[in-house]
């Protein structure tokens, strides 16, 4: 099979598999519904129906869609920017950042709220973006960056951060479920307003980073390459570093950490659709959406009790990593 | 160039979608409704014109409030922690205090949430949002605090009478407990251990300590400002309690929390395990602050000071 004829392939059936799970989540529930029913809901609407399906089970979908694409397309960025398969949100230290500063303001009662984000939300959002432009500054030497310098430093900031986070988790022991929630992850209280005010962000890096993609492509060729080849190689890695940043940010603030993601969906995709940045951002974003998805619909129908979706993304995307890793070779 | 103009137009777009109104909020309270009471999230409630027919309850002691006050037939829904009065076995369940489902909350179609503070405030906002009519209360730190409660839940589910028969009940015996106690010459020091994840034990601000002072005697951890906090096993052999409650779900947690309390490192010195004053706390009522609280308080008062009970507790 050509290169070609096979990236047309994933598209359809990515595309094919999202709508598929769509439907799957708008239908399967603790609340036995039928798709006569949501038929019968779509041609006569009815009150409880209506919080089922569009409230509840749509906006989870579309949330997790979002949240996934994020992280995918968070991870593909930065797999890129470091030149480094082992790069995702998280070694830059803005997931756990994120959930700091969500902990601190839940600690201290911070409840303002603006652009549709909770006050923990809004805070996890500020440090996340505070803390890549620190340990951007901390990397930054004479005349340029070493690569080595800023994953190191956002390893240790991403560690101090996890450490206090801790911290102020067993200093107060009644926050336990707000705990849990920064850190695993859950989608349960998903609501329209979150997704709404992350699209726009995410419709913007993407856009954003599809045309800087060419860019991208040439500093895999390495920074002395690329700049003598005409990409202005310092404002590129700027803009990509603060667009994952604030991809994994958002995430972070809707959803808590959910691990896996970032790191994971990009390699599938390369291995599948091969390494051009332009398609692998995009198939990336398709694809983390619609594995998120899956990921949420079991994580809220497997048990009783709602799993933590951190579980289901490593349960579930590991074993697929390593087959395609292995069929790869 | 035209990047820069274009990216600052995609930019602003995003801004000002992101800020637009777009939550789909319900409308609550449909008739007009004659009062509006405030839930102790200080959120307004509009009070019910009659008894609620379809209740959700969000936590253990509320069910158990809600059966004491004759509404058990109107239960719909309960958490998967609610297994007292047994009746409650044959009722949807909704999940857990933080995990609810929300689907399942809504589609029972209830008339009245009630909800408490050990749910997240966010999940009770969310449902809010779902259209849903919650109604929040909260525990409060003392054996008292159940009186207003009564009194909330009475109010909003329009059974003020049989509320505040209730209460006068609880009054009574605690009324009972305090005249049994009356100048007692001294009061034992008491250890609580909540026998788990290691030596858990309620501090000051818990209705335990409340209770133990109620019931006669003195909790050694009563200064720590905290509901439940962790402790120090030197610290437990300074105290040197005089009477150790182990809560446990049942007889074998029990003689594991014990055995685990004996085999600990120089305990044999201490008062409560010389004289065998360890004594079974029933998890099942005491972790509650519902009514069986006062049961509980019988029972920890007859075991502190069983001379002013006729003998033997």
């Amino acid at each position: 099979m050509s290169r070609r004829s096979g990236r047309h392939l994933f598209w359809i059936v990515c595309a094919g598999l999202c709508v598929a799970g769509f439907l799957a989540s708008v239908l399967v529930g603790p609340v036995k519904t039928t798709p006569g029913d949501l038929w019968r809901f779509i041609q006569q609407p009815d009150r409880v129906q209506d919080a089922i399906f569009i409230d509840l089970r749509l906006a989870r979908a579309v949330l997790a869609f979002l949240v996934g694409a994020a992280l995918a397309l968070s991870g593909a960025i930065l797999q890129g920017y470091f030149r480094n398969p082992m790069a995702d949100p998280f070694v830059v230290g803005v997931s756990s950042a994120a959930s700091l500063g969500a902990v601190v303001a839940s600690a201290v009662g911070f409840e303002v709220a603006a652009f549709g984000f909770s006050g923990p939300g809004l805070l996890a959002f500020l440090s996340g973006l505070g803390i890549v432009s620190l340990v951007y500054a901390l990397s930054v030497r004479r005349g340029g960056f070493k690569v080595e310098t800023l994953l190191l430093t956002g390893i240790a900031a991403g560690a101090l951060a996890s450490a206090l986070t801790s911290f102020l988790l067993f200093m107060r022991s009644d926050s336990y479920d707000q705990a849990v929630f920064w850190l695993l992850g859950s989608f349960q209280l998903a609501e329209w307003g979150q997704a709404a005010s992350i699209a726009p962000w995410i419709v913007l890096c993407l856009l954003a980073s599809l045309w800087l993609a060419r860019d991208m492509d040439l500093l895999a060729l390495g920074d002395e390459t690329a700049r003598s080849l005409g990409s202005p190689v310092g404002r590129v890695r700027k803009a990509f570093l603060a667009m994952s940043a604030l991809l994994a940010a958002l995430s972070v603030a809707v959803s808590g950490i959910i691990g896996f993601v970032g790191l994971v969906v990009p390699h599938w995709v390369r291995i599948l659709i091969g390494p051009g940045h332009r398609s692998l951002f995009a198939a990336s974003a398709l694809a983390g959406g619609t594995f998120l998805v899956y990921c949420d619909l079991i994580a809220r129908n497997i048990l009783s009790a709602e799993l933590p979706i951190g579980v289901i993304t490593a349960a579930v995307g590991a074993p697929f990593f390593l087959y395609l890793l292995h069929k790869k070779r | 160039m035209r990047k820069p103009a274009i990216l600052t137009g995609i930019i602003l777009t995003a801004v000002i979608l992101s800020g637009l109104p777009t939550s789909r909020e319900a409308p609550i309270g449909t008739e007009a409704v004659p009062q509006t009471v405030v839930d102790d999230f200080g959120r307004p409630f509009p009070l019910p014109a009659r008894t609620p027919e379809r209740i959700v309850s969000m936590a253990p002691n509320i069910t158990e409030i809600l059966f004491a006050l004759g509404l058990g037939d109107r239960v719909v829904g309960v958490t998967r922690f609610c297994d007292y009065p047994p009746a409650t076995g044959a009722i949807r369940r909704i999940g857990g205090l933080v995990d609810p489902s929300l689907e399942v909350v809504r589609s029972l179609d209830p008339d009245l949430v009630v909800a408490f503070r050990g749910n997240p405030r966010r999940l009770v906002e969310r449902m809010g949002k779902l259209g849903l009519p919650v109604f929040v209360c909260d525990t409060g730190e003392g054996l008292e605090a159940l009186f207003p409660l009564i009194e909330r839940i009475g109010r909003i589910t329009r059974t003020e009478g049989r509320a505040a028969g209730l209460a006068a009940d609880l009054r009574r015996r605690l009324d009972a407990v305090d005249a049994a106690l009356k100048d007692i010459p001294a009061r034992p020091k008491v250890f609580v251990l909540l026998h788990g994840q290691g030596l858990w034990t309620c501090g000051g601000e818990s209705y335990a300590d409340d209770l133990i002072a109620r019931a006669g005697g003195t909790n050694v951890a009563s200064f720590l400002p905290k509901k439940w906090a962790l402790y120090k096993r030197e610290r437990i052999i300074e105290d040197d309690p005089d009477v150790v409650f182990i809560l446990a779900r049942s007889p074998g947690d029990f003689a594991a929390g014990r055995d685990w309390l004996l085999r600990s490192a120089g305990m044999g010195g201490v008062a409560a395990v010389t004289s065998g004053r360890i004594h079974d706390l029933d998890e099942n009522a005491a972790s509650r602050f519902g009514p069986r609280l006062v049961d509980v308080l019988d029972h920890v008062a007859r075991l502190l000071h069983p001379e002013r009970f006729g003998g033997k507790g």
